[in-house]
């Protein structure tokens, strides 16, 4: 048991890292964030490590709504925006994701951490989790994905990838990271 | 005598002609344009309903030092508080070069007139209370004379909530498409001069 937990831990740890090093090669001057547990190590990098930088403004969203709002504000002054959040709150954000910067073609990129597969510790979230690839195809949002079956060398260049096709699509693209070992 | 909303809307044109004012959905949008005619410095959310101010929230933050002026959001009482969890956001980041005018006529009034929960809502404390720079009411014109001279002067973040009517102009419905309100605001945008504001 105390070998899983190890397990999962490191895997944890050099996804995280991956992703970190994934957002800093877009090099963004913001980074909105939502409260997640998942998530600690990629935001304590940019909230209180070496992302912390100056130019660069770090701050949290009441809702991911409100994030897609501010950062489709920052992108049409032409910012470099990034969303970090957690797959639960994709459903709070559909609305103004379609309405807005879908349908005004302005480009935006997520991060946005996979809940509720193997490693899940939370009773309840796979309700919501485990049918977020369906609810985005059913909205028409591009989204990736990075899990297991990506090697985790792989994954930063995978971010930048995607954040690049937001920008060559004129859309909303968010790339969905397993931080849990599935 | 009360103020009216397309009244309140044609003295905002005229205050911010070269300032990026982002207009919320409705009978706001549409009478904005019947006032004023289509104009690339307003962004109209067509149908993003309580994320107006987020949106200019956004501009403020990305357009704060690299262009003078304001960023002027045009919100309703009854958008704002489908989003009201902005009013701590822009308080914690307080871009000064961000103001909202807050059209309050107590209803929905695109979808018949219901009522808001605005009316017993102190959205001017609120919005103090949440780390504003300056927030004040206004009823009648020379208020609003001195409030829009003071929301294009005060460091901000300024709320202005001013109380207005439920009549209505008769207007056309707005089927522009939202890709080329976005493009023309964009170039708008990065016009050296960021202006004039003449389609």
């Amino acid at each position: 048991m105390a070998d899983e937990a190890e397990r999962l831990a490191a895997i944890h740890t050099a996804r995280s890292r991956a992703v970190i090093e994934g957002i800093e090669s877009i090099d963004p001057d913001f980074v909105l964030h939502l409260a997640s547990s998942t998530l600690g190590a990629v935001l304590a990098h940019f909230l209180a490590g070496p992302g912390a930088r100056a130019g660069r403004t770090v701050f949290a969203m009441p809702r991911e709504e409100e994030g897609v709002a501010v950062t489709c504000g920052l992108e049409l002054a032409g910012r470099r925006p990034v969303m970090v959040f957690q797959d639960n709150g994709v459903g709070n954000l559909l609305t103004v994701l379609l309405t807005l910067p879908q349908a005004y073609h302005v480009p935006l990129y997520g991060v946005v951490a996979r809940r509720g597969g193997l490693g899940e510790y939370n009773s309840m979230i796979h309700t919501v989790s485990e049918r977020v690839e369906a609810i985005l195809d059913a909205a028409g949002v591009r989204w990736f994905q990075l899990d297991a079956r990506t090697p985790v060398e792989a994954w930063a260049p995978e971010i930048k990838r995607a954040w690049t096709y937001s920008r060559t699509t004129h859309r909303p693209v968010f790339t969905l990271v397993n931080l849990m070992g599935g | 005598m009360t103020l009216t909303r397309a009244g309140v809307l044609r003295r905002i044109d005229a205050a911010f002609p070269a300032d990026p004012v982002v207009l919320t959905l409705g009978g706001t949008a549409r009478e904005m344009v019947a006032v004023a005619g289509r104009r690339p410095n307003h962004l109209v959310n067509l149908d993003a309903m309580g994320q107006t101010v987020g949106v200019a929230l956004g501009l403020a933050l990305g357009l704060r030092g690299t262009r003078g002026g304001r960023v002027v959001a045009v919100e309703g009482d009854g958008s704002l508080l489908m989003g009201l969890s902005v009013l701590s956001t822009a308080g914690h980041l307080k871009p000064d070069n961000l103001v909202v005018l807050l059209l309050d006529n107590g209803v929905y009034l695109a979808t018949g007139g219901q009522p808001t929960a605005a009316a017993g809502a102190d959205l001017v404390a609120m919005a103090l209370a949440c780390g504003w720079a300056g927030a004040r009411e206004v009823r009648t014109g020379e208020e609003l004379t001195a409030a829009l001279d003071w929301a294009r002067e005060a460091a901000g973040p300024l709320l202005v909530r001013v109380f207005v009517g439920t009549e209505q102009i008769r207007t056309d419905y707005l089927l522009a498409d939202p890709a080329i309100l976005a493009e023309d605001f964009r170039r708008w945008l990065r016009a050296p001069t960021g202006g004039p504001a003449d389609v």
